[in-house]
């Protein structure tokens, strides 16, 4: 009714200013740590009842409050530790409050909203959290690579070994066939751009054109890369849809919610970090050793006869290890960092500083990181905060020349095309041509001379203003707003010199590719949330509701020049200019929601409800919402198993989205077409769906959240289903129809798994402690309904000889079918020959601390799933498997000429050892005497030390194709990988 | 007072959406596309200039194949052969065998239809356009309608029985059109080519309302448009004529023959419409510009053992014109083929240079001469084949005369076999003509395989795509032929 609608508005604007008055008395305290009585540095102390005080403890574990002239409650927190609450008579001025221990995180807050959140414990939902320090554990390229093993259901891959980032993260399962496979990230509330911009390799290598499949197979790295991972305080993953739903139609691959490291107030304090260290090969194929028989028989012509002969040494023929002289370096890597934190009451600060080189196995190939950020925290009045998260990076990489190729530039692919006995290594600085080799390369010529640079600067800055509308016994009201910008540039140069040997014999000799990447994400949200305790702390309700905007924009570009003059790299120096390249996309997005939480019968009982409406401007009809619900509830058992443990049983349904990408619903013309001078139009390979709809996700979760053993150990546990409905198709069309491609909706996939997550406190002593930390996942898929036939995806692999991924009812969606025997009519038998997620992954890892030395490691364990190893079939089509001499090397090379894909599509099941660090924390004395510092550690860190796998040749992580959905695990003469070493000093002051 | 403000959230909500609606109706999410015209706003807002750079499109899109049609089919003939190294399918598949529907096998087919979908969406444009004067939107469709059949020959040239669809002018989304036979698919052309004639004809004087590539010079007007088409009505329907016609489709031919460019011009053998390649941005080049010490294509030395001789015993003209020895022979070879690759083309060489922007021709004279002397020999003129055949073999071969007691003492396979003999090597890295040929006449038994345990394929298999669009298995024959 109007009349009651004005009168709360009325009512809502009077309360608002409303404030109190108090005499005000100070009460001192110190905070200590339960278990040896040691203060607690830097806990930060609220007023729970009786004002509104905040303070943070100091080195010493003290700290002053002032508060109201009532008995109050207090609560401290600190990371590492469950918060605890006291109450303090109005009487006392002294208070020394105690803090437990919390090694597995019961007590960190978790998202539940846009602008709301809620301790661990009490979530309705499965959450992961990982902390910095987890994160950093040991030292990784980017943050995704820091959280391979850490997350319960993120299956995270590596694309290749290349030094820099290039990797993706998959949520529950393939979602989606053609829409954004990644997760979205959100980095201090500003979304941020993951985006993998291909360098323009493909123009040396060949391996497609710019506008098929050329981009993918770049190797490129994704943009999380930018991200300093020593600035961040927490990762939190959501993975059920019921708890990404609060990001609609761009959530069904999960959200990833980065929060960096914020100042908690007083004396400024520094940390330094100071790694250095060393990568070397971890794995690669082996060679063939030929005789001068088996050469003969291999290159039988007169002319390589003679070849051969001149090759020999001393009557022999000589043993080349060609990936050795490739990829054999042990290149110096560094990473320095250093944070200075402070402030006072009303501003906190956290500045930090990175520079990280990480040096790559192959010759000039390097990645390097340098970055700043300032967080800020500043209390405006008191009802009236402001944070400013800011962060500047210029990420650099040299990532060589790898994947897929049609030219001779890739390395690891011109090996497996030359015998072990060509020598390639320079003599008086020429390169030799190789007799026997790939579009005449030398790869080791290549390394030497051709480059492919990226350089990326990035700007992110959020800022979040909180007003305290009202404050009572029985509402709080917070209004929130936040806005927040991401832009970066990215510069790409590919250069092969007309004197490679694979160029020399081009039409036009020498490529030269400028490309550049221009990306700018923007998005704000305005929300009001109301938490409601109607009778003391038995009972609160939450009721949130607000608005979202996003507006992302990237703008590529790139151009090519061949034929270049010699020594001379720049776009304006070849004979012909070609490839142009140019790509302008932009969505906006427009969301409301509204939100209702509550907690009944002392926390035990826990549900949510919410609502997300979102028109997009990527959508068919773009003024139509679609809306997203949700729906979960939990209930507790506190103190089940006794004194201090918890029970707690949990359910969830909700819906999320993907949104088409941006060009689905055009079809369009192909422009730029040339014939004689006259430029021209013709109909593009792709029709268009007009009226696209986004990819709806429906989810139901359940499972329970079990810590026994007083909180000494967690279960989490959660079953879960989601069906994928609406899917975005790209259907093949007859090609008669002159299109290869059909954009619709339709069809329907099935994701089904479990998810565990293991903590165990095993021992907490003081000399003594040891925690186990496991996550287990795993997941299937089906592909239950599909409009028209299956079909391969785009990029689906290089034919049904050696395996290709295809689409179709009623099987798993990242399903490989290949040719795997001949009938007698000499057509092929086609029939499935695996997925390629794994069954099932599962992580352990150990953290030891003995008096002042700590050991942690983590074990990735990953079963099943298949890959296509393209680079096997390079190796044995080419008769240089190592074991081609014996049946079984010879049984595959017939295979390869055979056309049978058998042998190639092989089990990516693999044991890796992530992360081992081995450290000592220095004595205060120690530390004072030699560092003047208050702590120094000292560590030993390794990363993919060991790997155990069946899987032939480089990496089981490999992906040809980058950024995949579904067409992930193609092995096609990858960057190899590589074991790394740091060793680390820290020390704070 | 003790306010609820928790009451008052659902005002909050309401003022909320209130603002959430004003700010969804400032509008701005209708974006477009930026980047690429879009083909709804060339349909439904078709003008002169849009059509004029679909017409461009046209004339690039029917040579966007042209060289992978040459060394395709010419690996099947044993032409030459395509080392590129890594892509095992390109000579595998032609010299192995056997064609797969997906890789080498399925090719030469989406990209013609690609072209016949642009020409059909020009012409169903064309009409409504406000400013194209009658006699131009005439031309307009006799270029169309001419092009479209030209997709249409390279098509059944390398499917044969296996038909094709014609009926392709329909949404996406509706059922695939039906294969029709060989013969059907040759009638559809020769319809085709029919309506462009009355076209062309109706544009009179006019000029084309869009610029001809370079290419097309001298056929660039409709009229002399006209006997390009005139051309390649004859070529359907000598085609046609060997796959059951017979007869009548030859004297169809021969009737149609005089209204070409055909002329007994020794000097004007090269006369008729090219494709255009170069260098510049956006343009295509010539791919088959293989340089001599380049490792992708190579001439089969079967070129070298079938040539005739000139009277000096130098081998055929042709072949030395032709083919150079390749300077870097690669021996690198690949392992599973033993190829020697000693011999390379230079057909599309300028100066003993590779040259990229070499076009390649459509059809042109000697081919029109050729057209007649098979022709003639289907409608039993000996006499006049031979005349034809003279003229190629003395001027194109500078090979001595066949006398006419040796013609006339030939087998009528004989006198195929010399037919076939003047087209391969007249035609040579051109048309992929040798293992059209063969096919045409039965005779792929004597092409030679080539490789130990090879095949000659039989024809290009139709596409998985268009298989599994009608529910058939990989490799299908939808007419069951």
């Amino acid at each position: 009714m109007p009349t009651r609608l004005v009168r709360w508005v009325v009512i809502a604007a009077l309360v608002a200013p409303a404030t109190l008055v108090a005499q005000q008395r100070p009460i001192r305290g110190t905070v200590t740590n339960a278990d040896n009585g040691q203060p607690v540095p830097g806990a930060v102390i609220t007023v729970r009842l009786g004002g509104r005080g905040v303070a943070q403890a100091g080195d010493d574990g003290r700290f002053t409050i002032v508060v109201d002239p009532v008995p109050v409650r207090l609560l401290a927190r600190a990371v590492g530790y469950a918060p605890a609450e006291v109450s303090v008579a109005v009487a006392d001025s002294t208070v020394t409050i105690r803090l437990k221990s919390d090694p597995l995180l019961l007590d960190a807050v978790v998202v539940t909203g846009q602008a709301t959140g809620i301790e661990r414990r009490l979530a309705t939902t499965s959450t992961s959290l990982v902390t910095g320090d987890r994160v950093n554990a040991v030292s990784a390229a980017s943050v995704d690579k820091a959280l391979q093993g850490k997350v319960a259901g993120a299956d995270i891959q590596t694309n290749s070994g290349a030094p820099g980032g290039g990797a993706q993260i998959q949520i529950r399962g393939i979602n989606t066939i053609l829409g954004a496979s990644d997760p979205l990230i959100v980095v201090d509330g500003v979304i941020y751009s993951n985006a993998t911009v291909a360098s323009g390799l493909y123009t040396v290598t060949g391996s497609g054109s710019a506008a098929g499949t050329g981009p993918q197979q770049d190797d490129a790295d994704n943009r999380l890369a930018d991200l300093n991972p020593a600035d961040i305080a927490s990762v939190e993953v959501l993975k059920s849809a019921a708890a990404s739903s609060i990001y609609g139609s761009k959530a069904a691959n999960g959200v990833i919610i980065i929060t960096t490291k914020r100042g908690l107030g007083g004396k400024p304090k520094a940390t330094i970090s100071q790694r250095l260290g060393f990568s070397s090969l971890l794995r690669g194929p082996g060679m063939r050793v030929f005789d001068t028989t088996s050469a003969f028989d291999l290159y039988n012509s007169p002319e390589d006869s003679a070849v051969i002969r001149s090759l020999e040494v001393n009557g022999r023929l000589p043993v080349y290890d060609h990936l050795q002289e490739a990829a054999g370096n042990k290149p110096l890597s560094y990473e320095t960092s250093l944070d200075v934190s402070g402030g006072n009451d009303n501003t906190q600060y956290f500045v930090s500083g990175g520079w990280s080189h990480q040096g790559g196995i192959i010759n000039n190939t390097d990645a390097g990181r340098q970055s700043v950020r300032m967080n800020l925290d500043q209390r405006l009045n008191e009802k009236l905060k402001l944070s400013l998260s800011n962060s500047f990076t210029r990420t650099t990489t040299n990532r060589g020349m790898s994947n897929n190729d049609n030219s001779g530039a890739g390395i690891t692919y011109a090996l497996a095309y030359i015998p072990s006995f060509v020598p390639l290594k320079p003599v008086n600085g020429e390169y030799p041509q190789p007799a026997f080799t790939y579009q005449n390369a030398n790869p080791l010529q290549t390394i030497a001379l051709a480059s492919n640079a990226e350089t990326v600067n990035r700007f992110t800055g959020g800022a979040t203003l909180t007003y305290q509308a009202l404050q009572s016994g029985k509402n709080d009201l917070r209004l929130v707003g936040a806005a927040g910008a991401d832009l970066f540039n990215q510069k790409n140069t590919v250069y092969a010199p007309p004197n490679l040997y694979f160029e020399a014999t081009q039409q036009y000799p020498g490529v030269s590719t400028l490309g550049n990447a221009d990306s700018r994400y923007v998005n704000w949200n305005l929300n009001a949330i109301d938490v409601f305790t109607p009778s003391g702390p038995s009972m609160s309700f939450t009721t949130s509701a607000g608005l979202q905007y996003e507006d992302r924009q990237l703008a590529q570009a790139r151009s090519t020049a061949i034929g270049l003059l010699e020594g001379q790299s720049n776009i304006d120096q070849g004979a012909v200019f070609g490839q142009p390249f140019e790509l302008n996309t932009r969505e906006k997005t427009f969301a409301m929601y509204a939100q209702e939480q509550l907690q009944a019968f002392d926390e035990r009982l826990l549900a949510e409800v919410g609502l997300r409406a979102e028109r997009s401007s990527v959508f068919g009809n773009t003024n139509q919402y679609f809306i997203y619900p949700k729906i979960s509830a939990a209930y507790r058992f506190p103190n089940l198993f006794g004194d201090g443990s918890d029970f707690k049983l949990r359910g969830a349904y909700g819906e999320t989205g993907n949104q088409p990408l941006f060009g689905q619903k055009f079809t369009t013309l192909v422009g730029g077409v040339n014939i004689g001078g006259n430029v021209g139009t013709q109909v593009g390979s792709v029709a268009g769906a007009p009226n696209i709809e986004p990819e709806r996700v429906k989810e139901f979760e359940t499972g329970f959240d079990a810590s026994p053993f007083h909180g000494r150990a967690t279960l989490e546990f959660t079953w879960y289903v989601r069906h994928t409905t609406n899917l975005l198709l790209a259907r093949t069309p007859p090609s008669s129809s002159g299109y290869s491609e059909l954009i619709t909706n339709g069809g329907e996939l099935r994701n089904s798994g479990i998810e565990m997550t293991l903590g165990v406190a095993a021992v907490q002593q003081r000399d003594f402690s040891w925690t186990i930390h496991s996550t287990f996942a795993r997941t299937r898929s089906l592909v239950q309904q599909l409009p028209g036939t299956g079909f391969s995806p785009p990029t689906a692999g290089f034919g049904l000889a050696f395996g290709e991924f295809f689409v179709e009812q009623g099987r798993p969606i990242d399903q490989i079918i290949g040719q795997t025997s001949i009938n007698p009519d000499g057509s092929f038998n086609v029939t499935y020959m695996g997925h390629a997620s794994p069954n099932f992954k599962w992580a352990i890892g150990n953290d030891f601390t003995y008096k002042r030395f700590f050991l942690t490691s983590l074990w990735d364990w990953q079963s099943g799933g298949v890959a296509q190893n393209q680079t096997l079939t390079l190796y044995d089509c080419n008769l240089l498997a190592p074991d081609n001499g014996t049946p079984a090397g010879m049984a595959r090379a017939n295979n390869c000429f055979d056309g049978i894909a058998t042998p190639y599509v092989q089990s990516t099941s693999f044991l890796k050892l992530r992360e081992v660090s081995l450290g000592y924390t220095l004595s205060d004395n120690l530390a004072q005497k030699f560092f003047g510092s208050s702590q120094v550690r000292v560590e030993v860190t390794g990363r993919n030390l060991l790997i155990f796998t069946n899987y032939w040749g480089y990496d089981p992580e490999s992906s040809n194709y980058g950024q995949q959905a579904v067409t992930r695990n193609v092995d096609l003469g990858p960057y190899p990988p590589s074991r790394t070493f740091m060793f680390t000093i820290t020390a704070g002051f | 007072m003790t306010p609820n403000v928790h009451r008052a959230m659902p005002a909050l909500v309401v003022a909320l959406a209130l603002g959430a609606i004003s700010l969804g109706a400032c509008g701005g999410f209708d974006i477009t596309n930026t980047n690429q015209p879009t083909q709804t706003d060339l349909e439904n807002n078709p003008t002169r200039s849009k059509l004029s750079a679909a017409a461009t499109g046209i004339f690039a899109g029917a040579r966007s194949d042209i060289a992978g049609f040459i060394w395709q089919v010419g690996s099947m003939g044993r032409e030459g052969i395509n080392l590129a190294g890594n892509n095992q399918p390109d000579y595998q598949e032609p010299y192995f065998g056997p064609l797969s529907s997906t890789q080498f096998g399925g090719s030469q087919w989406a990209g013609r239809y690609a072209n016949i979908r642009s020409i059909n969406v020009y012409l169903d444009a064309a009409p409504k356009a406000p400013d194209l004067t009658a006699e131009e939107l005439a031309a307009s469709q006799g270029f169309g309608k001419t092009v479209e059949a030209l997709a249409f020959l390279y098509v059944i040239e390398t499917r044969a029985k296996l038909g094709a669809p014609v009926d392709v002018n329909r949404s996406v989304t509706a059922s695939p059109p039906p294969f029709v036979s060989e013969d059907s698919v040759y009638g559809f052309i020769v319809g085709l080519l029919d309506e462009a004639q009355t076209s062309l004809q109706a544009a009179g004087g006019t000029s084309f309302p869009f610029p001809t590539p370079p290419g097309f010079s001298g056929f660039d007007q409709p009229s002399t448009f006209l006997l390009f088409n005139r051309a390649l009505k004859a070529k359907a329907e000598v085609l046609r004529a060997t796959a059951g016609c017979g007869q009548p489709c030859f004297a169809a031919a021969l009737a149609t023959l005089p209204s070409t460019f055909i002329s007994m011009d020794a000097s004007a053998l090269a006369t008729g419409p090219q494709f255009d390649f170069s260098t510049a941005s956006g343009d295509v080049s010539n791919e088959l510009a293989d340089p001599l010490d380049g490792t992708t294509f190579f001439a089969d030395t079967f070129v070298i053992v079938h040539a005739q001789h000139q009277a000096s015993s130098a081998l055929d003209a042709r072949v030395l014109a032709k083919t150079a020895r390749a300077t870097r022979v690669p021996t690198w070879s690949i392992p599973a083929v033993p190829l020697p690759g000693t011999l390379k083309y230079t057909i599309y060489f300028s100066g003993g240079q590779p040259n990229p922007n070499a076009p390649v021709p459509i059809i042109r004279n000697e081919e029109l001469i050729l057209l007649r002397a098979e022709a003639e020999l289907g409608t039993g003129d000996r006499g006049g084949a031979l005349t034809d055949i003279n003229f190629i073999r003395t001027n194109s071969g500078r090979l001595p005369a066949i006398s006419s007691g040796t013609w006339n003492g030939m087998s009528d396979a004989d006198r195929i076999g010399e037919l076939l003999y003047e087209r391969w090597y007249s035609l040579m890295w051109e048309q992929g003509t040798r293992w059209i040929d063969a096919r045409r006449y039965n005779l792929l038994n004597t092409i030679e395989l080539g490789v130990p345990d090879g095949q000659v394929p039989q024809q290009m298999p139709v596409p998985q795509d268009e298989c599994s669009a009608r529910n058939l298995p990989t490799t299908c024959s939808p007419l069951g032929t």
